[in-house]
């Protein structure tokens, strides 16, 4: 892990970029420009992104952006990709129905 | 788009048992078992959904179910994996325009 | 709530799950294994292609009936294979929550073993959500397993083996494929994947990558352009190409998200995020292990002996086996493995530029490039010999832990020796008897059988062909050259398809003598 404070102090301001539009989480359609521009107010850390952006957590969870979002993540913070957490993995891993997720097999409550 | 009917390695394809189903009130034939998506594509449709936001086509993507780009509404269920859904005779497919069948006002 | 209690819980039945299973099972363990997918295997049924390796490690057998083989051993040991089941949590205790017809069954283990496996990678470019745009699973799935094209016109996006392999499988199901394109310098999977490319006439375009793919509602077209050594694209470079399917294999990352979720150690690697676990794949939490690509990325073989090494300590860990019994079986298979991770492709070697062979020769630089190795490279690698009578030339230029071809010939015409990543010699002093396994067996159809007619100026090239329709004798055409461009007419004299050749035709052309050390293809017609 990096030091947040450290990663504050370099990360300058948030400069637009041509590519800004182009989605990386094609689920919650969120773009490249709204994750850097995140990043740039503070937001460091993968699982501040999602529960901020919603990015990867869509109906696939994060499995074609997670990657995506990391190596984003990493080249913002001027870090090596391994210093990015990865997002925390959560039943369930595929998607599946409220009714089925709240209903246990045979009746369960 | 076709079916592959003889290939060189895996020899002649199997031939499904045809079945009728309906793609947004169109009357459609597959093969029963199959994918929806592979029959949707073997008759032209390559568009299953309008994203909710930017109202992009999707269409099949990863193919086995991990990237729900292809979801569709089945059977008036939204958000079904069409290229991991066997497909079954009388089968009522709708586009899904962001998770309803009705295209929103952009 | 009701709790299903299992002995061995597998999670995934590709290549590692069932081979772990099959051991497991052998030594009187109760195996249940979960695949979310409808039919089981993993990826060994989209794999119609000939492996490489040894005969231990099932060379040149094709992926899917080595799953076929797999399938039935699981059965016949008894292993309980749940399809359509997919496991949605891992949880302390050792416990997991498994989807089945939309109903949450809670499954505890006395051990689990996950094997789940890997997703794709993905890049972004300009309209890479549009449909039309595909992974290469997904290509491979839509042809391989239902037998449907996923395109017509098909530009690929990755040069690694996966990318080279789905090219070919694209070419097998008829689809035409523009041009294979990569963001690196050189191709990064074997030479001899790409090589059986170049030579029926696709263009290679590495330093290039996808800079737009065109179209309202599906692809329709897509412009590539250079980039430079930070990436960026160089302008003025754009290349356009009518396409109606782009394909990414960008690599591959282990599926390691139940691991996470249960609480295992977990290490960063150049193969991905993955468990930190032993050889047999024993994690941080005793009785929980990992096998196969969940564990880093690798090819099937591969994964098939972490597979059967994990069945092994499991059977330790649940007391069927004791240690001194594993650690024996443990060794066996640890050389099996190390053989299959030596070469220039070695896990060890990413990253590294490599210049010579083993054999100190030098390699291929046009082979990285464009896909193909140049006819002034050629005859500096000992697979290239001339001789009158028939014989073989084995057109394999890396090293790589493959050696059917040694084996496939009676008459001692080829030879690698020990070390399996040797470059095959081709042995003049020997004599040819034209049976064809050589080039047959091939997994890379590196190996053509030519006959050398001097003085009647002409030569006999045989080569594999695995596409249909078949040429039939007596057809004329054109032969092409290593890059694919028509050097010169060719006739048809010879077609073999017998089934010890398992799919692989042999087609024999007549070319003039001149050419026999440059034609390397066939096309039927005049282009």
């Amino acid at each position: 892990m990096f030091d947040i404070q450290e990663a504050l102090k370099n990360i300058g301001p948030y400069v637009e970029e041509a590519d800004d539009d182009l989605l990386v989480c094609r689920c919650e359609e969120v773009t490249k420009g709204e994750i850097r521009r995140a990043i740039h107010s503070g937001l460091l850390t993968i699982e501040e992104l999602r529960r901020f952006l919603r990015c990867g957590m869509g109906l696939c969870q994060g499995q074609t952006c997670g990657s995506l979002t990391r190596r984003l993540v990493a080249k913002e913070l001027h870090v090596p990709v391994t210093d990015i957490e990865v997002a925390t993995s959560r039943s369930p891993m595929r998607p599946a129905s409220m009714k089925t997720c709240g209903l246990d097999e045979k009746g369960g409550e | 788009m076709e079916r592959i009917t003889m290939h060189p390695i895996l020899g002649e394809s199997p031939e499904g048992k045809c079945v009728e189903f309906t793609c947004d009130g169109k009357k459609l034939e597959g093969y029963e078992g199959e994918p929806i998506a592979s029959a949707l594509r073997v008759n032209g449709i390559m568009v299953h959904r309008y994203t909710a936001k930017r109202h992009e086509p999707r269409g099949v993507f990863c193919a086995i179910g991990r990237c729900t780009d292809c979801v569709m509404i089945v059977d008036g269920i939204p958000n079904v994996r069409t290229c991991i859904t066997p497909l079954k005779a009388g089968m009522v497919v709708q586009t899904q325009y962001g998770v309803s069948a009705k295209e929103e006002a952009k | 709530m009701k709790i299903e209690h299992k002995e061995l819980i597998v999670i995934g039945a590709g290549p590692a799950g069932l081979s772990a299973a099959i051991e497991a099972a052998s030594r009187g363990i109760q195996v249940t294994v979960y695949d979310e997918n409808a039919r089981p295997g993993g990826q060994l049924f989209k794999q119609i292609h000939k492996f490489f390796g040894s005969k231990e490690h099932h060379a040149k057998i094709r992926g899917f009936k080595i799953g076929d083989e797999l399938l039935k051993e699981a059965h016949e040991k008894g292993v309980e294979v749940v399809l359509n089941a997919t496991v949605m949590g891992m949880f302390a205790q050792k416990e997991i929550t498994v989807m089945i017809n939309d109903e949450v069954h809670h499954v505890k283990g006395d051990a689990i073993l996950v094997a789940t496996g890997a997703s794709e990678n993905m890049v972004n470019f300009r309209g890479w959500t549009l449909p039309g745009v595909i992974g290469a699973g997904a290509a491979q799935t839509m042809m391989n397993l239902h037998h449907i094209k996923p395109g017509e016109r098909v530009l690929m996006l990755g040069t690694g083996n996966v990318g080279l392999v789905v090219s070919f499988q694209l070419l097998q199901a008829g689809c035409e494929v523009v041009a294979l394109v990569d963001a690196a310098k050189n191709i990064g999977g074997y030479g001899v994947h790409a090589a059986k490319l170049a030579r029926t006439g696709i263009p290679f375009y590495l330093s290039h990558t996808i800079k737009e793919a065109e179209g309202d509602d599906h692809v329709t077209g897509v412009t590539i352009a250079e980039v430079d050594d930070h990436f960026q694209f160089i302008e003025g470079t754009e290349k356009h190409f009518d396409v109606d399917t782009i394909c990414v294999a960008v690599g591959l990352s282990p599926m390691a998200q139940l691991l996470k979720m249960d609480g295992v150690g977990m290490k960063d690697t150049r193969g991905g995020y993955v468990p930190d676990c032993d050889e047999t794949g024993a994690t941080s939490i005793p009785g929980i292990f990992a096998a196969g690509d969940v564990t880093g990325i690798e090819e099937a073989s591969s994964a098939m002996i972490e597979g059967r090494m994990s069945g092994y300590a499991i059977a330790e860990y649940l007391g069927y086996m004791t240690k001194e019994e594993k650690d024996a079986k443990e060794e066996e298979l640890d050389q099996s493995l190390d053989a299959l991770r030596q070469g220039m492709f070695a896990p060890k070697n990413r990253g590294k530029e490599i210049t010579k062979t083993e054999e100190d020769i030098l390699i291929s630089t046009n082979l990285l490039k464009h896909g193909f190795v140049a006819d002034d490279e050629i005859s500096r690698f000992p697979g290239f010999v001339h001789k009158a009578a028939i014989h073989p030339v084995i057109e394999c230029t890396q090293n790589i832990p493959c050696n059917p071809c040694q084996s496939a010939c009676h008459k001692g015409c080829i030879s690698i020796g020990e070390n399996m990543t040797s470059l095959p010699i081709s042995v003049k002093e020997s004599t040819c008897i034209n049976c064809g396994m050589c080039v047959a067996s091939c997994p890379g159809q590196a190996i053509f059988l030519v006959e050398e007619h001097e003085d009647e100026d002409y030569g006999l090239i045989t080569m594999p062909y695995e596409f249909l329709p078949l040429p039939e004798v007596g057809d004329l055409g054109h032969a092409l050259g290593r890059s694919g461009k028509a050097l010169c007419e060719a006739e048809i004299t010879q077609v073999r398809a017998p089934k010890s050749y398992d799919h692989t035709a042999l087609v024999t052309m007549k070319v003039p003598y001149h050419y026999i050390d440059l034609a390397r293809f066939y096309k039927k017609g005049d282009e």
